[in-house]
């Protein structure tokens, strides 16, 4: 069911299990009414993916991802032709060959006998489609995620163009295939290189920054519903005096909600510098980030 | 709706955001969509359809808060605003028909007016213009001169605007003229606001990252006798990353090599095991060779900085040959193989630094060397073999025995030269380079970093 205003995609994504800013809400909402894929960026660790994951449980859709890596080609993420298949079943069908080349009598009216019969090989049984061909071909509309599209190579962006612009894709034996119901398509980017303008251009862009305090903290207590109130606040804020330390990889939500996750478990109740100090492990990963937060710890926490 | 976001737009683009045209009819179709009376959602619908990266978006907030927020009169005195807007109008035509000598005027007018186009456009000028490139010294102070500039024109256009108000020719009341001259008043800071503002080039993520990045790209550019012990120490760093790209790209060269033509005769002989049905395909395999490499590097002198990074390449890469032998020389030739295969790249560099039997004092003797190395190691050069030399090719006036070089040649794949020289100095003193040059098949200046990078990927790919 689609989304019907903005307050609408709101509801929906908080019930889904995310919550969204207003300024997502917006775009997810244009994206959708306007059938135009969303290309979304931020650092590692917003929500980005997760993001999608919950537009397609509060649209009732399914997911469909794929992972982009340098290397990743059409082979992988569109369609392949299944070889073994094709030639199991030239084995099983040989006598029937000679049904069919049995009445000519030259060379020329066999082959071309054969040339008749060429589609059997060059159909939709002998197809494996791969994610993209599957969310164009499927029935029910889909979610389309393309995970972490600026580590693919420039070739497989261009690729992408036909298929985010028109929902269609060219196989050459079997014609262009259009799709059937279009999806809803999320990308996402971590900045490690620029997308291409022509690229740009046919998506809705959307920045997702870490969260302001009200909204984490309303993430957190989503997520993990044991946590008291006033852990929780004061996790949000010494997660945000980290943040403004100048770290190599500064936390994110999910290292936050890992970090409330281990104090759980540990049985803390209250944010001393000691218990800080002690599961900094969960919210630094480089030992040199480590380092910074010990020795600035009195401005993570009084 | 329509003018104002195509006002919006022509804002946008005289401040160098490219907004296309697609773009806008989007935003224009999609604003139906929305309520654009919450701000929110009119400020997240320009935004995911104009600005299209974080670097972009930095400045539309910018613009947008200029264009909806300070030029704009508060919505509630709406009726009041019209008045205002036609005295407004009224000021500024006298204001522009007063003598002034600069088309800067001419903008902070409109400014001031509600025009901000043309002071956009001027100041996106400012801030995008370098300085004259034939000048011998460079200054930062063309832009400086230029905001100084509009800074003196937004005074007079603010003196005149004053003046104006202040003149009994112009009928108001006192209240109006109060308000006009408040209105005034806050368009000329915003004006001088724009003025101090530097446009933020960051990117957040990279903006952390850059300077290492940068300073390493930089790096390859420099010459290898100029570097400091630190950046030795730095280069090693950009060295290991490129060996980890570079190894990728071979491994991605293992991975296809499966994907070649179809084996008939595999296959067939693998459908025995399945009755003669040929479920397993088998392809014809794409033999990589892998070449071996023979060094001769020069210590002495300048030649030697260009060599250590070599070998440092050659060596983090050793998977992806065969063997790689090395000599170093100066005045004769020492097998340092044993070295660099027994120890760690930096250590091993060391090591041959220290080596008793190498004479720094000596004048490098190329045909020596050759000499050397044709009674005691012609064997290791065979067809497979790539052999490098790293030297400057100055003989010190003693014989180059370059007809050495013609039978290494004979029995190698390949030899290739690489000097630290560059080209115009060929040929000049004791350079016999190009004696030399004319057995070799390849003939490289090899200064940088990026340089030697390009070479070692043509000698692995």
């Amino acid at each position: 069911m689609a989304y019907k205003n903005v307050s609408d995609v709101e509801k929906r994504l908080t019930e889904a299990g995310y919550i969204p800013s207003r300024e997502i809400a917006t775009v997810i909402f244009l994206a959708q009414a306007t059938q135009k894929p969303v290309l979304i960026e931020g650092p590692a660790g917003v929500g980005k993916t997760e993001l999608a994951k919950a537009v397609a449980r509060s649209l009732n859709r399914e997911m469909i991802r794929l992972q982009c890596y340098e290397g990743l080609d059409e082979a992988k993420a569109l369609y392949e032709w299944e070889y073994a298949k094709q030639l199991l079943y030239t084995q099983m069908v040989k006598e029937r060959i000679n049904d069919i080349i049995g009445s000519t009598a030259t060379l020329t009216e066999a082959v071309d006998q054969i040339a008749t019969q060429e589609d059997a090989f060059f159909s939709d049984r002998f197809i494996q489609p791969r994610p993209l061909l599957q969310a164009i071909s499927s029935s029910k509309p889909v979610v389309l995620l393309l995970d972490e599209v600026d580590k693919s190579d420039p070739e497989f962006e261009a690729f992408l163009l036909e298929l985010l612009s028109d929902f269609q894709v060219s196989i050459p034996e079997l014609g262009t295939r259009k799709a059937v119901r279009i999806p809803f398509v999320v990308l996402t980017s971590n900045n490690y290189r620029d997308m291409s303008d022509a690229l740009k251009r046919r998506c809705v862009h959307l920045y997702i920054d870490y969260p302001a305090r009200d909204t984490e903290i309303a993430i957190i207590r989503l997520k993990i519903p044991d946590i008291e109130e006033n852990l929780c606040a004061t996790l949000v804020d010494a997660i945000r005096n980290i943040r403004s330390l100048d770290l190599k990889k500064s936390p994110s939500i999910s290292e936050t909600l890992d970090w409330a996750q281990s104090l759980l478990a540990l049985q803390i109740s209250e944010l001393t510098q000691e218990v800080v100090s002690e599961t900094l492990n969960v919210i630094c990963k480089y030992q040199a980030d480590l380092e910074k937060v010990r020795k600035n710890m009195d401005r993570v926490i009084a | 709706m329509v003018k104002l976001i195509g006002q919006f737009v022509s804002c946008c683009r005289a401040a160098g955001l490219r907004v296309s045209t697609s773009e806008v009819l989007d935003s224009l179709q999609q604003m139906k969509l929305i309520n654009p009376v919450d701000e929110r959602e009119f400020h997240a619908l320009l935004a995911a359809n104009f600005a299209k990266s974080l670097r972009e978006l930095y400045h539309f907030n910018r613009l947008y808060h200029l264009f909806f927020h300070e030029m704009r009169i508060n919505a509630e005195d709406m009726e009041q605003a019209a008045d205002q807007t036609e005295q407004i109008k009224k000021a500024t035509d006298i204001l522009k028909k007063k003598p002034h000598d600069s088309s800067v005027y001419d903008a902070v007018v409109d400014f001031l007016g509600g025009n901000p186009m043309p002071l956009l456009a001027e100041m996106r000028r400012i801030q995008t213009e370098s300085d004259d490139a034939s000048a011998p010294t460079r200054f930062n102070l063309g832009p400086l001169a230029s905001r100084l500039n509009v800074l003196i024109q937004i005074n007079t256009a603010a003196t005149a605007a004053q003046s104006l108000i202040k003149d009994d020719d112009f009928q108001m009341d006192s209240k109006s003229r109060r308000d006009l001259s408040a209105h005034f008043e806050e368009r000329l800071d915003a004006a001088r606001s724009m003025l101090t503002y530097e446009p933020r080039s960051g990117n957040a993520e990279a903006r952390k990252v850059k300077p290492h990045e940068q300073r390493l790209a930089d790096m390859g550019e420099k010459a290898f006798s100029s570097f400091t012990r630190r950046e030795i120490e730095d280069m090693r760093e950009a060295i290991d990353k490129l060996v980890r790209k570079l190894k990728d790209i071979v491994s991605r060269r293992f991975a296809v090599r499966d994907r070649g033509n179809l084996d008939v005769k595999k296959t067939l002989r693998a459908s025995a095991k399945y009755n003669g049905v040929p479920i397993d395909i088998q392809f014809r395999r794409k033999t990589l060779r892998k070449s071996r490499i023979v060094t001769l590097c020069d210590i002495s002198g300048s030649v030697w900085a260009a060599a250590r990074f070599m070998l440092n390449l050659l060596y983090s890469l050793q998977d992806c040959f065969d063997k790689v032998q090395s000599f170093v020389f100066i005045d004769r030739l020492t097998n340092v193989t044993g070295v660099f295969e027994e120890q760690e790249i930096s250590e091993a560099i060391q090591t041959v630094l220290k080596a008793a039997d190498i004479h720094y004092n000596a004048q490098t003797d190329y045909g020596e060397t050759f000499r050397n190395f044709k009674s005691n190691y012609m064997d290791l050069l065979t067809k497979k073999t790539t052999l490098i030399i790293v030297g400057d090719g100055r003989t010190n006036y003693m014989h180059p025995e370059d007809a050495i070089l013609g039978e290494m040649r004979e029995r190698c794949r390949r030899v290739i030269w690489l000097t630290p020289e560059p080209e115009n100095l060929w040929g000049t003193g004791d350079s016999e380079i190009y004696s030399y040059a004319h057995h070799c098949h390849e003939v490289r200046v090899c200064r940088n970093v990026n340089q030697l990078v390009t070479f070692i990927e043509e000698l692995v790919l």
